[in-house]
Protein backbone atom coordinates (compact mmCIF):
# COMPACT_ATOMS: atom_id res chain seq x y z
CA UNK A 1 0.00 0.00 0.00
CA UNK A 2 1.61 3.35 -0.75
CA UNK A 3 2.06 5.85 1.32
CA UNK A 4 -1.03 8.30 -0.27
CA UNK A 5 -3.68 5.42 0.28
CA UNK A 6 -2.66 4.06 3.70
CA UNK A 7 -3.00 8.05 4.56
CA UNK A 8 -6.18 8.02 3.16
CA UNK A 9 -7.48 4.43 4.82
CA UNK A 10 -6.56 6.25 8.27
CA UNK A 11 -8.39 9.40 7.56
CA UNK A 12 -11.70 9.87 8.57
CA UNK A 13 -14.61 9.98 5.41
CA UNK A 14 -16.27 13.04 4.88
CA UNK A 15 -19.74 13.62 3.82
CA UNK A 16 -19.12 13.85 0.29
CA UNK A 17 -18.06 10.42 0.46
CA UNK A 18 -20.92 9.09 2.41
CA UNK A 19 -22.84 10.97 -0.39
CA UNK A 20 -21.27 9.06 -3.49
CA UNK A 21 -21.03 5.57 -1.03
CA UNK A 22 -25.40 5.94 -0.21
CA UNK A 23 -26.06 7.18 -3.93
CA UNK A 24 -23.94 4.18 -5.88
CA UNK A 25 -25.63 1.73 -3.45
CA UNK A 26 -29.40 3.11 -4.32
CA UNK A 27 -28.47 3.99 -8.02
CA UNK A 28 -27.05 0.10 -8.18
CA UNK A 29 -29.13 -1.78 -5.82
CA UNK A 30 -25.24 -3.15 -4.37
CA UNK A 31 -23.76 -2.69 -1.11
CA UNK A 32 -20.25 -0.98 -1.37
CA UNK A 33 -17.93 -2.07 0.53
CA UNK A 34 -14.99 0.59 1.59
CA UNK A 35 -12.38 -0.32 3.73
CA UNK A 36 -12.15 2.16 5.86
CA UNK A 37 -15.61 1.85 6.95
CA UNK A 38 -15.53 -1.53 8.30
CA UNK A 39 -12.56 -0.72 9.63
CA UNK A 40 -13.53 2.77 11.64
CA UNK A 41 -16.57 2.55 13.77
CA UNK A 42 -16.90 6.38 14.43
CA UNK A 43 -16.66 6.42 10.39
CA UNK A 44 -19.76 4.13 10.50
CA UNK A 45 -22.00 5.60 13.29
CA UNK A 46 -21.38 8.75 10.87
CA UNK A 47 -22.65 6.75 7.79
CA UNK A 48 -25.12 5.69 9.83
CA UNK A 49 -26.25 8.83 11.01
CA UNK A 50 -26.13 9.82 7.52
CA UNK A 51 -28.52 6.99 6.73
CA UNK A 52 -31.22 7.81 8.81
CA UNK A 53 -30.89 11.12 7.81
CA UNK A 54 -31.87 10.40 3.67
CA UNK A 55 -34.61 7.98 5.33
CA UNK A 56 -36.43 10.67 7.35
CA UNK A 57 -36.08 13.17 4.59
CA UNK A 58 -38.14 9.75 2.26
CA UNK A 59 -40.20 9.02 5.42
CA UNK A 60 -41.65 12.78 5.48
CA UNK A 61 -41.93 13.30 1.98
CA UNK A 62 -43.80 10.53 1.47
CA UNK A 63 -45.90 10.96 4.69
CA UNK A 64 -47.25 14.13 3.03
CA UNK A 65 -48.12 13.52 -0.41
CA UNK A 66 -50.09 10.40 1.32
CA UNK A 67 -51.42 13.03 4.01
CA UNK A 68 -52.38 15.07 0.22
CA UNK A 69 -53.97 11.75 -1.30
CA UNK A 70 -55.85 9.62 1.61
CA UNK A 71 -57.51 6.71 0.15
CA UNK A 72 -60.66 8.11 -0.32
CA UNK A 73 -59.25 10.59 -2.98
CA UNK A 74 -57.81 8.12 -5.03
CA UNK A 75 -61.00 6.07 -5.14
CA UNK A 76 -62.36 9.52 -6.57
CA UNK A 77 -59.51 9.88 -8.73
CA UNK A 78 -59.89 6.86 -10.22
CA UNK A 79 -63.44 6.74 -10.82
CA UNK A 80 -63.49 9.76 -12.82
CA UNK A 81 -60.54 8.46 -14.58
CA UNK A 82 -62.62 5.58 -15.35
CA UNK A 83 -65.46 8.05 -16.43
CA UNK A 84 -62.82 10.07 -18.65
CA UNK A 85 -61.89 6.98 -20.18
CA UNK A 86 -65.86 6.28 -21.39
CA UNK A 87 -65.75 9.57 -22.76
CA UNK A 88 -62.98 8.65 -24.88
CA UNK A 89 -64.63 5.75 -26.86
CA UNK A 90 -68.27 7.71 -27.16
CA UNK A 91 -68.39 9.44 -30.39
CA UNK A 92 -68.51 13.61 -30.19
CA UNK A 93 -71.87 14.40 -29.13
CA UNK A 94 -73.40 17.42 -30.99
CA UNK A 95 -75.14 20.07 -28.78
CA UNK A 96 -77.83 21.64 -30.74
CA UNK A 97 -78.51 25.40 -31.00
CA UNK A 98 -81.04 26.70 -28.28
CA UNK A 99 -84.22 26.94 -29.96
CA UNK A 100 -86.17 30.21 -29.61
CA UNK A 101 -88.77 30.73 -26.69
CA UNK A 102 -91.49 30.68 -28.95
CA UNK A 103 -91.97 28.66 -32.20
CA UNK A 104 -91.73 29.76 -35.32
CA UNK A 105 -94.65 28.39 -37.37
CA UNK A 106 -94.46 28.26 -40.98
CA UNK A 107 -97.80 30.84 -41.18
CA UNK A 108 -95.35 33.31 -39.86
CA UNK A 109 -92.46 32.89 -41.80
CA UNK A 110 -94.83 33.70 -44.78
CA UNK A 111 -96.65 36.52 -43.26
CA UNK A 112 -93.03 37.78 -42.75
CA UNK A 113 -91.93 37.84 -46.56
CA UNK A 114 -95.59 39.46 -47.57
CA UNK A 115 -94.97 42.35 -44.92
CA UNK A 116 -91.34 42.81 -47.08
CA UNK A 117 -93.00 42.27 -50.22
CA UNK A 118 -95.35 44.74 -49.51
CA UNK A 119 -92.55 47.12 -48.01
CA UNK A 120 -90.53 47.20 -51.23
CA UNK A 121 -93.79 47.60 -53.39
CA UNK A 122 -94.76 50.56 -50.86
CA UNK A 123 -91.24 52.47 -51.53
CA UNK A 124 -91.59 51.44 -55.83
CA UNK A 125 -94.79 52.79 -56.09
CA UNK A 126 -93.79 55.97 -53.67
CA UNK A 127 -90.74 56.92 -56.30
CA UNK A 128 -93.22 56.59 -59.23
CA UNK A 129 -95.42 58.35 -57.26
CA UNK A 130 -93.14 61.15 -57.23
CA UNK A 131 -91.53 61.30 -60.60
CA UNK A 132 -94.81 61.65 -61.86
CA UNK A 133 -95.62 64.87 -59.92
CA UNK A 134 -92.80 66.41 -60.63
CA UNK A 135 -93.85 66.03 -64.71
CA UNK A 136 -97.57 67.44 -64.02
CA UNK A 137 -95.48 69.83 -62.05
CA UNK A 138 -93.70 71.02 -64.74
CA UNK A 139 -96.01 70.75 -67.50
CA UNK A 140 -99.06 72.81 -65.27
CA UNK A 141 -96.34 75.72 -64.71
CA UNK A 142 -97.37 78.97 -67.52
CA UNK A 143 -94.15 79.60 -69.93
CA UNK A 144 -93.77 83.50 -69.02
CA UNK A 145 -90.48 85.55 -70.28
CA UNK A 146 -88.18 84.42 -68.53
CA UNK A 147 -89.04 80.44 -69.53
CA UNK A 148 -89.16 82.05 -72.86
CA UNK A 149 -85.61 83.40 -73.18
CA UNK A 150 -84.61 80.02 -71.27
CA UNK A 151 -85.80 78.59 -74.17
CA UNK A 152 -84.16 80.83 -76.68
CA UNK A 153 -80.95 80.26 -74.89
CA UNK A 154 -81.06 76.70 -74.54
CA UNK A 155 -81.06 76.81 -78.84
CA UNK A 156 -77.94 75.71 -79.84
CA UNK A 157 -75.88 79.31 -81.50
CA UNK A 158 -74.86 79.62 -84.37
CA UNK A 159 -71.22 79.68 -85.24
CA UNK A 160 -69.69 80.76 -88.36
CA UNK A 161 -67.16 79.36 -90.16
CA UNK A 162 -64.46 81.64 -88.66
CA UNK A 163 -62.41 81.60 -85.45
CA UNK A 164 -64.99 83.90 -83.50
CA UNK A 165 -67.85 82.49 -81.73
CA UNK A 166 -71.15 84.81 -82.26
CA UNK A 167 -73.02 84.94 -79.26
CA UNK A 168 -76.66 85.06 -80.36
CA UNK A 169 -78.10 88.92 -81.15
CA UNK A 170 -81.07 88.40 -78.74
CA UNK A 171 -78.90 87.78 -75.55
CA UNK A 172 -78.48 91.71 -74.57
CA UNK A 173 -82.08 92.49 -75.40
CA UNK A 174 -83.12 90.88 -71.86
CA UNK A 175 -83.05 93.19 -69.35
CA UNK A 176 -82.35 92.79 -65.38
CA UNK A 177 -85.79 93.63 -64.59
CA UNK A 178 -87.28 91.20 -66.92
CA UNK A 179 -85.19 88.48 -65.33
CA UNK A 180 -85.50 89.56 -62.00
CA UNK A 181 -89.51 90.04 -62.00
CA UNK A 182 -90.47 87.72 -65.01
CA UNK A 183 -91.36 91.09 -67.37
CA UNK A 184 -94.43 92.36 -65.23
CA UNK A 185 -93.71 95.88 -65.57
CA UNK A 186 -96.64 97.68 -63.05
CA UNK A 187 -95.23 94.78 -60.40
CA UNK A 188 -91.53 95.90 -61.28
CA UNK A 189 -92.55 99.52 -60.96
CA UNK A 190 -93.90 99.29 -57.65
CA UNK A 191 -91.36 97.08 -56.42
CA UNK A 192 -88.39 99.82 -58.06
CA UNK A 193 -89.99 102.66 -56.24
CA UNK A 194 -90.17 100.75 -52.59
CA UNK A 195 -86.13 99.83 -53.32
CA UNK A 196 -86.13 103.45 -54.53
CA UNK A 197 -86.69 104.86 -50.92
CA UNK A 198 -84.47 102.49 -49.07
CA UNK A 199 -81.90 103.42 -51.31
CA UNK A 200 -82.62 107.11 -50.67
CA UNK A 201 -82.29 106.56 -46.74
CA UNK A 202 -79.12 104.33 -46.86
CA UNK A 203 -75.76 106.26 -46.05
CA UNK A 204 -73.52 105.91 -48.59
CA UNK A 205 -69.30 105.53 -48.28
CA UNK A 206 -68.60 108.32 -50.17
CA UNK A 207 -70.70 110.63 -47.86
CA UNK A 208 -69.56 110.08 -44.63
CA UNK A 209 -65.84 111.73 -43.69
CA UNK A 210 -64.07 108.90 -41.21
CA UNK A 211 -61.25 110.38 -39.24
CA UNK A 212 -57.87 110.19 -40.38
CA UNK B 1 -55.62 -10.85 -8.82
CA UNK B 2 -54.88 -10.47 -12.32
CA UNK B 3 -53.77 -13.56 -14.14
CA UNK B 4 -50.09 -12.82 -14.45
CA UNK B 5 -49.85 -12.82 -10.55
CA UNK B 6 -51.42 -15.64 -9.92
CA UNK B 7 -48.79 -17.45 -12.34
CA UNK B 8 -46.46 -15.78 -9.75
CA UNK B 9 -44.89 -12.99 -12.57
CA UNK B 10 -42.93 -10.37 -10.54
CA UNK B 11 -45.33 -7.35 -10.54
CA UNK B 12 -43.61 -5.49 -13.22
CA UNK B 13 -43.61 -8.20 -15.44
CA UNK B 14 -47.38 -8.74 -14.74
CA UNK B 15 -47.79 -4.91 -15.48
CA UNK B 16 -46.34 -5.31 -18.76
CA UNK B 17 -48.32 -8.17 -19.52
CA UNK B 18 -51.59 -6.43 -18.17
CA UNK B 19 -50.48 -3.10 -20.49
CA UNK B 20 -50.17 -5.71 -23.28
CA UNK B 21 -53.48 -7.51 -22.86
CA UNK B 22 -55.25 -3.86 -22.90
CA UNK B 23 -53.23 -2.79 -25.93
CA UNK B 24 -54.54 -6.10 -27.63
CA UNK B 25 -58.35 -5.74 -26.41
CA UNK B 26 -58.19 -2.27 -27.99
CA UNK B 27 -56.93 -3.82 -30.99
CA UNK B 28 -60.00 -6.12 -31.40
CA UNK B 29 -62.53 -3.52 -29.96
CA UNK B 30 -63.15 -5.28 -26.43
CA UNK B 31 -63.46 -1.88 -25.38
CA UNK B 32 -65.18 -2.64 -22.11
CA UNK B 33 -62.90 -5.29 -21.16
CA UNK B 34 -59.47 -3.15 -22.02
CA UNK B 35 -60.75 -0.70 -19.36
CA UNK B 36 -62.04 -2.86 -17.07
CA UNK B 37 -58.39 -4.51 -17.01
CA UNK B 38 -56.78 -1.04 -17.40
CA UNK B 39 -58.67 -0.32 -14.17
CA UNK B 40 -56.22 -2.84 -12.42
CA UNK B 41 -53.22 -0.82 -13.59
CA UNK B 42 -54.62 2.40 -12.29
CA UNK B 43 -55.50 1.28 -8.92
CA UNK B 44 -51.74 -0.15 -8.36
CA UNK B 45 -50.06 3.14 -9.88
CA UNK B 46 -52.25 5.84 -8.61
CA UNK B 47 -50.13 6.31 -5.20
CA UNK B 48 -47.31 6.03 -6.55
CA UNK B 49 -47.92 8.16 -9.66
CA UNK B 50 -50.06 10.76 -6.96
CA UNK B 51 -46.59 10.85 -4.40
CA UNK B 52 -44.50 11.64 -7.92
CA UNK B 53 -46.85 14.47 -9.12
CA UNK B 54 -47.59 16.21 -6.03
CA UNK B 55 -43.22 16.28 -5.02
CA UNK B 56 -43.26 17.81 -8.49
CA UNK B 57 -46.21 20.11 -8.39
CA UNK B 58 -46.58 20.64 -4.53
CA UNK B 59 -49.53 21.05 -5.14
CA UNK B 60 -52.67 18.38 -4.26
CA UNK B 61 -55.12 19.63 -6.94
CA UNK B 62 -52.96 19.98 -9.64
CA UNK B 63 -51.37 17.02 -8.53
CA UNK B 64 -54.31 14.96 -8.87
CA UNK B 65 -55.34 16.39 -12.25
CA UNK B 66 -51.68 15.60 -13.69
CA UNK B 67 -52.07 11.67 -12.59
CA UNK B 68 -55.76 11.99 -14.11
CA UNK B 69 -54.19 13.38 -17.35
CA UNK B 70 -51.26 10.55 -17.47
CA UNK B 71 -53.45 7.88 -16.71
CA UNK B 72 -55.66 8.98 -19.52
CA UNK B 73 -53.06 9.87 -21.78
CA UNK B 74 -51.39 6.37 -21.22
CA UNK B 75 -54.80 4.60 -22.01
CA UNK B 76 -55.22 6.48 -24.94
CA UNK B 77 -51.50 5.64 -26.68
CA UNK B 78 -50.86 2.34 -25.48
CA UNK B 79 -50.60 1.28 -28.84
CA UNK B 80 -47.35 3.22 -28.47
CA UNK B 81 -46.08 0.94 -25.50
CA UNK B 82 -42.94 -1.28 -26.32
CA UNK B 83 -43.17 -4.50 -24.33
CA UNK B 84 -39.73 -4.61 -23.95
CA UNK B 85 -40.29 -1.44 -21.28
CA UNK B 86 -41.75 -1.84 -18.27
CA UNK B 87 -45.02 0.07 -17.67
CA UNK B 88 -44.14 1.89 -14.68
CA UNK B 89 -41.14 3.49 -16.61
CA UNK B 90 -43.04 3.88 -19.66
CA UNK B 91 -46.36 5.67 -17.25
CA UNK B 92 -43.61 7.39 -15.36
CA UNK B 93 -42.21 9.24 -17.91
CA UNK B 94 -45.67 10.40 -19.19
CA UNK B 95 -46.26 11.37 -15.86
CA UNK B 96 -43.18 13.36 -15.68
CA UNK B 97 -43.42 14.81 -18.78
CA UNK B 98 -46.87 16.20 -17.16
CA UNK B 99 -45.66 17.69 -14.69
CA UNK B 100 -43.04 19.43 -16.10
CA UNK B 101 -45.35 21.07 -18.81
CA UNK B 102 -47.83 21.79 -15.70
CA UNK B 103 -44.54 23.83 -13.60
CA UNK B 104 -43.56 25.85 -17.67
CA UNK B 105 -47.25 26.45 -17.78
CA UNK B 106 -47.60 27.76 -13.98
CA UNK B 107 -44.14 29.82 -14.01
CA UNK B 108 -45.64 31.51 -17.39
CA UNK B 109 -48.86 32.14 -15.14
CA UNK B 110 -47.30 34.03 -12.43
CA UNK B 111 -44.85 36.16 -14.33
CA UNK B 112 -48.42 37.78 -14.88
CA UNK B 113 -50.52 37.58 -11.79
CA UNK B 114 -49.78 39.16 -7.89
CA UNK B 115 -49.69 36.83 -5.48
CA UNK B 116 -52.90 36.92 -3.18
CA UNK B 117 -51.88 38.11 0.72
CA UNK B 118 -51.53 35.32 3.23
CA UNK B 119 -53.70 35.36 6.26
CA UNK B 120 -53.10 36.87 8.48
CA UNK B 121 -51.25 34.69 11.73
CA UNK B 122 -52.96 32.83 13.99
CA UNK B 123 -56.47 32.93 11.64
CA UNK B 124 -56.02 28.82 10.44
CA UNK B 125 -58.55 27.07 7.82
CA UNK B 126 -61.09 25.06 9.00
CA UNK B 127 -59.99 21.97 8.13
CA UNK B 128 -57.01 22.69 10.70
CA UNK B 129 -59.41 24.03 13.84
CA UNK B 130 -61.30 20.04 13.59
CA UNK B 131 -60.09 17.44 16.23
CA UNK B 132 -57.85 14.79 14.90
CA UNK B 133 -56.61 11.44 16.81
CA UNK B 134 -53.15 11.37 14.86
CA UNK B 135 -50.19 12.83 16.38
CA UNK B 136 -50.07 15.76 18.84
CA UNK B 137 -50.61 19.39 17.94
CA UNK B 138 -46.92 19.97 18.51
CA UNK B 139 -45.51 16.75 16.46
CA UNK B 140 -47.86 18.08 13.90
CA UNK B 141 -46.37 21.34 14.04
CA UNK B 142 -42.59 19.91 14.01
CA UNK B 143 -43.36 17.57 11.51
CA UNK B 144 -44.95 20.46 9.40
CA UNK B 145 -41.87 22.64 10.14
CA UNK B 146 -39.53 20.24 8.74
CA UNK B 147 -41.15 19.29 5.42
CA UNK B 148 -41.52 23.18 4.60
CA UNK B 149 -37.68 23.06 5.46
CA UNK B 150 -37.37 20.35 3.13
CA UNK B 151 -39.67 21.26 0.44
CA UNK B 152 -37.79 24.74 0.34
CA UNK B 153 -34.43 23.35 -0.10
CA UNK B 154 -35.74 20.79 -2.63
CA UNK B 155 -37.21 23.81 -4.39
CA UNK B 156 -33.73 25.10 -4.25
CA UNK B 157 -32.39 22.16 -6.15
CA UNK B 158 -31.56 22.07 -10.57
CA UNK B 159 -34.63 20.54 -11.65
CA UNK B 160 -32.64 17.28 -12.54
CA UNK B 161 -31.07 17.09 -9.28
CA UNK B 162 -34.11 16.86 -7.95
CA UNK B 163 -36.00 14.92 -10.22
CA UNK B 164 -33.11 12.06 -10.11
CA UNK B 165 -33.37 12.61 -6.35
CA UNK B 166 -36.97 12.09 -5.96
CA UNK B 167 -37.26 8.94 -8.40
CA UNK B 168 -34.49 7.35 -7.03
CA UNK B 169 -34.63 8.42 -3.29
CA UNK B 170 -38.81 8.66 -2.86
CA UNK B 171 -39.25 6.14 -5.56
CA UNK B 172 -36.67 3.37 -4.71
CA UNK B 173 -35.92 3.62 -8.50
CA UNK B 174 -32.50 2.08 -10.16
CA UNK B 175 -29.91 4.35 -12.00
CA UNK B 176 -30.95 2.70 -15.61
CA UNK B 177 -34.76 3.28 -14.65
CA UNK B 178 -34.23 6.54 -13.46
CA UNK B 179 -32.39 6.78 -16.81
CA UNK B 180 -35.37 5.74 -18.58
CA UNK B 181 -37.25 8.22 -16.83
CA UNK B 182 -36.02 11.15 -17.68
CA UNK B 183 -34.13 10.32 -20.70
CA UNK B 184 -30.41 11.11 -19.05
CA UNK B 185 -27.56 8.76 -18.83
CA UNK B 186 -26.61 6.53 -16.39
CA UNK B 187 -23.55 7.86 -15.09
CA UNK B 188 -24.88 11.36 -15.02
CA UNK B 189 -27.82 9.60 -13.16
CA UNK B 190 -25.18 9.19 -9.80
CA UNK B 191 -23.34 12.26 -10.57
CA UNK B 192 -27.21 13.99 -9.52
CA UNK B 193 -28.22 11.71 -6.91
CA UNK B 194 -24.45 12.80 -5.47
CA UNK B 195 -24.50 16.53 -6.30
CA UNK B 196 -28.44 16.62 -4.76
CA UNK B 197 -27.58 14.99 -1.61
CA UNK B 198 -24.15 16.86 -0.93
CA UNK B 199 -26.53 20.41 -1.64
CA UNK B 200 -29.77 19.14 0.54
CA UNK B 201 -27.41 18.63 3.44
CA UNK B 202 -25.55 21.93 2.56
CA UNK B 203 -28.92 24.01 2.32
CA UNK B 204 -30.45 21.96 5.58
CA UNK B 205 -27.72 22.81 7.62
CA UNK B 206 -27.78 26.51 6.88
CA UNK B 207 -31.74 26.46 7.85
CA UNK B 208 -30.65 25.07 10.62
CA UNK B 209 -33.14 22.24 10.30
CA UNK B 210 -33.99 20.00 13.22
CA UNK B 211 -32.36 16.82 11.60
CA UNK B 212 -29.18 17.00 13.68
CA UNK B 213 -27.77 17.90 10.02
CA UNK B 214 -25.62 20.54 11.81
CA UNK B 215 -23.59 18.23 14.27
CA UNK B 216 -22.52 16.08 11.60
CA UNK B 217 -21.56 18.31 9.11
CA UNK B 218 -18.00 19.41 10.70
CA UNK B 219 -15.32 17.08 8.91
CA UNK B 220 -12.87 15.45 11.65
CA UNK B 221 -9.71 14.26 10.74
CA UNK B 222 -7.52 12.09 12.61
Amino acid sequence: MSLLNRYRATRHLSDDVFADLWSTEATTGQPVVNPHLSDCAQCRTRYANFTDWLDRIQDDALAEADEAFPPERLAAQQAQVMRRLEGLERPARVIAFPHFSRPVTSTQGHAQRWVAAAAAAGLVIGLVAGQLFDVRHLLSTPRGPVATQTARLTTPPQINSGNAVVLPASLPSVSDETLFFGGDPAHATGRLSMLQSIDDITPRARDIDLPR
Amino acid sequence: MTGAQAAGLPTREADSAAASAVKAMQAEGRHAEARERYAELVARHQRRAARIAFHYLRDSAEADEAVQDALVKAYSHLSSFREELPFEVWFTRILINGCLDRIKARTRRERWLVPMPESPVGQRDFTERVASVGPSPEDQLLGRERRQKLAMALSRLPERQRSVFMLSHYQGCTSREVSAMTGLNESTVRVHLFRAIRRLRTLLAEDGASIGVGGEKRRVTS
